[in-house]
């Protein structure tokens, strides 16, 4: 839940090229707790815009597919006999800190009688959904991964514990009251073991499993769910994006009916209304008790008991060395329809290492169980397809296409910039860009190049529209229009006055420019008679620059969502490019005016402001009619296209693995929505496998065929 | 001892003496002279000069002082010392160091080095030495040469069907003389910059091993770039770095520790102090701030400028620990008597230092000088490699030490970088050893 999460703002992604480390592309969220850019740059009055135009939108669309509709509610439709309450009623037992904080939100904390529960609820299962998880999957064994820094924490929120190691202990093992299905439409159930939609569409009311138990032994409360937004609004835990994420103002009101039974109102009825309540994860109220400023200190190395497979024990920890998790014995959600064959090994050791060149050594000695081969390099010189270790089967070679929102590796120039404000020169740039020249020289041809601004909606990505290629006779014609005429004797173009045509390139990816990636663009531009300075900043140094709008030209990603639109609003709307009020941006004629102060700390990166383009986004938002929602945006991807700020660059429609032939897995390989090889824990160790294959190893035999395979059963045309 | 470095110019002048005394010269003139023209002229572009751009007076002013001034005062360097005679006993410690054969070598096989390298575009160039097309002859290799494209040789496409209005490519355009007769293209002994990118073979780029067909003598790196190209200019560039950084260093430390030697007392004690503080700012913080801030300049920056401030900030930094030595050699030397006979004969404290003192402690000077080179090479090397060294797509070692290492498959760039690190390391010490063989004070004085 927390891709969506996270992935509901468009964070600054710290994201490799692809990186060698497929756990990498999970790291946009270590972009720190409070989120800055996108906290700022998404609005509350934003959120309700957009969340209006989402629900209505989405109703549309599923009566355009002849679905019926459980009240304003997602696509689960297979109705239950109403169930009468279950259980006793609940009284409130907490500290007096927690206490006092319901007491003080009474709206928002509601105790219920069991009698008080709404009649004429449907309640779903999710029962026709299919498992994803294969039957042949075996318990046992170690899984052994890597992590290239010790966690600095155990704790799931607070200062530095959106890390890479939370996806460990909390995003792939969390379980939630649903969850989405990751091969499609629909959710299946986690904590909860039914669910209904109000009559309003943004209440959703839930039984709790009673079979839930945490790893301490202790049964999930309904209370904890109470205990969770008291949590998450604290001020302890020094999370400030969280405290607002949570806040009664979107988190409107939790009633518990009974024992088992309890309802939380979300602040609007968007078609995802239930995934955005699910995320309201409870909080063990009995590990707690009440939080105090010392939270953070206290906390740093205890692992919270978890409702997910595997925990942290303490004795589990080798401070800075390694961490492992283990499977919690006798698992309440063992036997449950989506959780069975899950979770497969007995434990994952997480080791630390911090040399990239070493985790490479380490998994072809068979110290790791896989290894990310995105790059080229290791796909094919490092571990090419004749090398020992694959040509005897002891390793597979596995490339997998899946099917989400893609991170928009792109060049976008600064608008805002003397030069660059000339569209002419903006598109003479789209024409210089030779993204076909680093995707064959830099990327093998792996990848692909990126079409327009919003690939990857579905009807809302525009159906023809192509990124502008590289040529050197339209780039010059361009900036001939533009002035520059002269061809210097560096072979820089140059006006007559002689202001040469030369750009600072920056990118926070020093990977990209070890790649080639840099320096590739910079050659080809030479040849349009541009001059890229390529500047490689140190991440954090880099961002800043490109966050206060400094930078001139760059290169870089931001992280996306699984949605059903993109969003023009915060990357395009002169909102967020210019501090300026509105009506003081542009002229009577609709012209920008000069000399506006660019707004920092928004992912307006271009600082796009067209008259024509607000516009369309402010239609764009209020509109509720799906045609229209699709032609504005198809229109809007028009527009900005010709306006060229955005240089589209490649995406990566696949990711590839090498795993040890011992990691088993079923027979599509993974789910549809997986961005990572392992990350909805439906892979297995055969242990008597891995018994085979060392013995082979050692011997100098083969283990088996060579296994090289392509699954792209979810790849796109 | 007795001072003698006054030009009584005897008809024995040996002329091996005239030539290294107009090296020096020449060395020195140009080096102080290009720091004085880079500064008075980026003070002249920055405020006299007006230019498209913003920046650009200041960048311009800098370069051109720098290399006008710098040749001016090579010139004058080089006039000034071409009269100069060493005393007898510089003149002994330098046979001697004739005499040390290992080192001799060493310093003539990295002189030699060099100098190729200062006139490497001769040699290592994708760019042609010679074009001869219609009557015309060109040499687009010379500096400051315009560039020629694929139109002005009547091509009119690329090979991808592009519009050939940019430099040529030499090397296809000689492939395509020979193949017509219309021309003639001599390209230079290695045809590769260092950081063109290549295809090859089936179009897709890898690190390729050594060709000599081809002319990639070391083999390519990952992305086609020329392995002993980039080799080549690294070697100039670290070079170049690394003699001006030693040159720097120790005009400041020697300067520095002399006075803190030779007044004491307070100024001792106040100096030394002040470069214990000095000595505790971190070094690699202060690099890392710095890239910061010259990167959020309101101008564009070439990359020749920021090698400059990286030179800048380790002079800043590495000069502290040469005053300690220089102190303690001056002390020691300041209580002789040749010091209180020259105050007596009322010499300036200047000359006293410069004249007298001085040239008792070169030994001291000269010993550790080689070693400083060596410093800086690694160090430079070292800060690449972290990524605060030479700009993004400087030529360097560092960077190639990294590329190595990343693809060990492909042992031929880590090898030809280490091999070639560890050659320059070990010629530079051998030059060291050598001088501090033939400079040991002990060989020559006897103290009671």
């Amino acid at each position: 839940m927390k891709t969506k999460l996270t992935g509901f703002l468009l964070t600054a992604a710290l994201i490799w090229a692809g990186g060698c480390n497929q756990k990498q592309l999970k790291k946009p969220a270590s972009t720190g707790d409070d989120k800055p850019a996108a906290a700022a740059a998404m609005s509350e009055d934003h959120v309700r815009q957009m969340a209006q135009v989402f629900a209505q939108e989405f109703a549309a669309e599923l009566k355009r597919q002849n679905v019926t509709v459980a009240n304003g509610g997602t696509g689960q439709t297979v109705p239950v006999v109403p169930t009468p309450p279950v259980g006793r009623a609940v009284t409130l037992n907490s500290a007096p800190d927690v206490m006092e904080f319901y007491e003080a939100n009474p709206d928002g904390f509601t105790v219920a009688q069991p009698g008080d529960l709404p009649s004429g609820l449907e309640w779903v299962t999710g029962a026709e959904l299919e498992e994803f998880a294969s039957p042949e999957a075996k318990r046992g064994g170690t899984f052994m991964e890597y992590t290239s820094d010790y966690p600095r924490t155990l704790r799931f929120v607070g200062p530095d514990a959106n890390g890479a190691f939370r996806s460990y202990m909390l995003d792939y093992n969390a379980v939630y009251l649903v969850m989405p299905h990751p091969n499609g439409d629909g959710y299946y159930p986690g904590l909860a073991k039914e669910w209904a939609y109000g009559p309003d569409g943004r209440t959703v009311f839930f039984r709790i499993d009673p079979d839930a138990r945490y790893s301490d032994g202790k049964p999930l409360k309904v209370t904890d769910f109470f205990f969770g937004l008291y949590m998450m609004r604290s001020k302890h835990i020094q999370a400030p994006w969280y405290n607002d994420y949570f806040s009664d103002e979107k988190f409107e009101n939790v009633t518990i009916y009974d024992e088992q039974t309890l309802s939380i109102r979300f602040y609007k009825a968007k078609p995802d209304v239930i995934e955005k309540i699910a995320g309201l994860r409870p909080v063990p109220e009995h590990f707690y008790g009440e939080l105090d400023e010392q939270y953070v200190e206290d906390f740093q190395f205890k692992f919270e008991p978890t409702l997910g497979a595997y925990e942290v024990k303490t004795d589990n920890v080798k401070s800075g060395e390694s961490v492992t998790l283990t499977r919690v014995p006798g698992w309440w959600a063992d036997k449950k329809r989506f959780f069975r064959n899950r979770f497969n090994p007995d434990a994952i050791k997480v080791t630390v290492v911090r040399e990239p060149a070493k985790v490479f050594e380490l998994f072809l000695k068979g110290d790791l169980d896989w290894h990310g081969l995105a790059l080229p390099e290791y796909w094919y010189e490092k571990l090419p397809d004749d090398h020992e270790l694959v040509k005897n089967g002891h390793v597979e070679k596995i490339q997998f296409h899946n099917d989400v929102p893609r991170p928009t590796w792109a060049v976008r120039l600064n608008s805002n910039h003397p030069v660059l404000s000339n569209q002419d020169i903006r598109v003479g740039m789209n024409y210089a860009l030779n993204f076909s020249a680093v995707i064959e020289k830099c990327f093998r041809n792996d990848y692909e190049r990126m079409r327009t601004v919003a690939d990857g909606y579905g009807p809302r990505s525009h159906p023809n529209l192509k990124a502008r290629a590289f040529s050197v006779e339209k780039a010059k014609e361009q900036f001939a229009k533009a002035g520059y005429t002269e061809l210097g004797p560096d072979g820089i173009l140059r006006t007559p006055a002689g202001k040469r045509l030369s750009f600072v390139f920056t990118t926070p990816y020093k990977r990209l420019d070890e790649a080639g990636v840099m320096t590739v663009l910079k050659e080809e531009a030479k040849k349009a008679g541009v001059e890229l300075q390529v500047e490689v900043m140190e991440r954090t140094a880099a961002w800043k620059k490109i966050s206060e709008k400094k930078h001139e030209m760059m290169l870089g990603a931001l992280n996306t969502s699984v949605e059903m639109y993109p969003r023009f609003w915060e990357p395009y709307h002169s909102d967020n490019a210019y501090k300026e009020d509105k009506a003081d941006r542009y002229d009577a004629n609709g012209k920008l005016k000069l000399g506006l102060t660019p707004k920092p700390v928004t992912n307006s990166f271009t600082l796009m402001a067209d008259h024509e383009i607000d516009g369309l986004i402010e239609r764009y938002r209020e509109s509720e009619d799906l045609k229209e929602i699709t032609q504005l945006s198809h229109t809007l991807i028009q527009k900005i296209h010709d306006h060229g700020a955005y240089v589209p660059g490649w995406v990566r429609p696949w990711y590839r693995v090498g795993q040890w032939r011992w990691v088993k897995y079923p027979k599509d390989y993974n789910v549809r929505e997986s961005r990572e090889p392992f990350e909805f824990h439906i892979h297995w160790i055969d242990s008597d496998e891995k018994a085979r294959t060392l013995k082979a190893m050692e011997d100098g035999k083969a283990s088996g065929a060579a296994s090289i395979r392509v699954f792209d059963k979810y790849k796109l045309d | 001892m007795i001072e003698d470095n006054t030009s009584t110019a005897s008809p024995a002048r040996p002329i091996w003496e005239v030539v290294v005394w107009v090296l020096v010269g020449l060395i020195v003139g140009f080096a102080f002279g290009g720091l004085l023209g880079g500064l008075l002229g980026g003070l002249y572009g920055q405020f006299f000069l007006t230019t498209a751009e913003t920046g650009a007076g200041f960048i311009n002013g800098v370069k051109q002082g720098f290399l006008y001034v710098g040749a001016a005062g090579a010139l004058l360097g080089g006039g000034c010392c071409a009269t100069l005679r060493f005393n007898p006993q510089t003149l002994r410690k330098l046979k001697r160091f004739y005499g040390i054969k290992r080192g001799y070598w060493s310093l003539i096989l990295l002189a030699g080095a060099f100098s190729i390298s200062l006139l490497g575009q001769f040699f290592v160039n994708n760019r042609a030495l010679v074009v001869v097309h219609e009557g015309q002859t060109y040499f687009p290799a010379l500096p400051f040469a315009a560039s020629h494209t694929g139109l002005d040789f009547g091509i009119l496409t690329d090979a991808e069907g592009q519009e050939y209005s940019y430099e040529v490519n030499y090397r296809e355009l000689k492939a395509q003389f020979q193949s017509t007769g219309k021309g003639t293209v001599v390209m230079p002994l290695v045809p590769y910059s260092p950081e063109e990118t290549r295809r090859i073979g089936d179009g897709t780029q890898h690190p390729s091993p050594p060709n000599f067909e081809a002319r990639h003598f070391l083999g390519t790196d990952p992305i086609g770039q020329d392995i002993f190209a980039r080799l080549f200019y690294g070697f100039r560039i670290t070079l170049i770095f690394a003699l001006m950084f030693t040159l720097v260093v120790y005009l400041i430390g020697v300067v520095i520790g002399c006075l803190m030697g030779y007044y004491g007392s307070w100024v001792d004690l106040l100096g030394q102090r002040a470069v214990e503080v000095w000595q505790n700012i971190p070094f690699l913080y202060m690099v890392i701030i710095a890239v910061a801030a010259i990167s959020d300049l309101p101008f564009k920056l070439p990359a020749w400028f920021k090698i400059l401030v990286l030179l800048i900030i380790m002079v800043l930094f590495s000069w502290t620990s040469m005053t300690y030595y220089m102190r303690t050699s001056i002390l020691r030397e300041k209580s002789r008597d040749y010091v209180a006979a020259a105050q007596m004969l009322g010499a300036s404290t200047p000359r006293i230092i410069f004249n007298h003192l001085l040239p008792n402690t070169i030994s001291t000077i000269v010993t550790f000088m080689p070693f400083t080179v060596a410093t800086a090479i690694i160090s430079i090397t070292a800060l690449d490699y972290l990524g605060f060294g030479l700009p993004s797509g400087t030529p360097s070692w560092g960077r190639m030490l990294q590329q190595g290492v990343a693809n060990l498959h492909a042992p031929w760039i880590v090898l030809s970088a280490f091999t070639a690190m560890v050659m320059v390391l070990t010629l530079v010490t051998f030059i060291g050893e050598a001088v501090r063989e033939a400079f040991d004070p002990k060989k020559f004085t006897t103290y009671e």
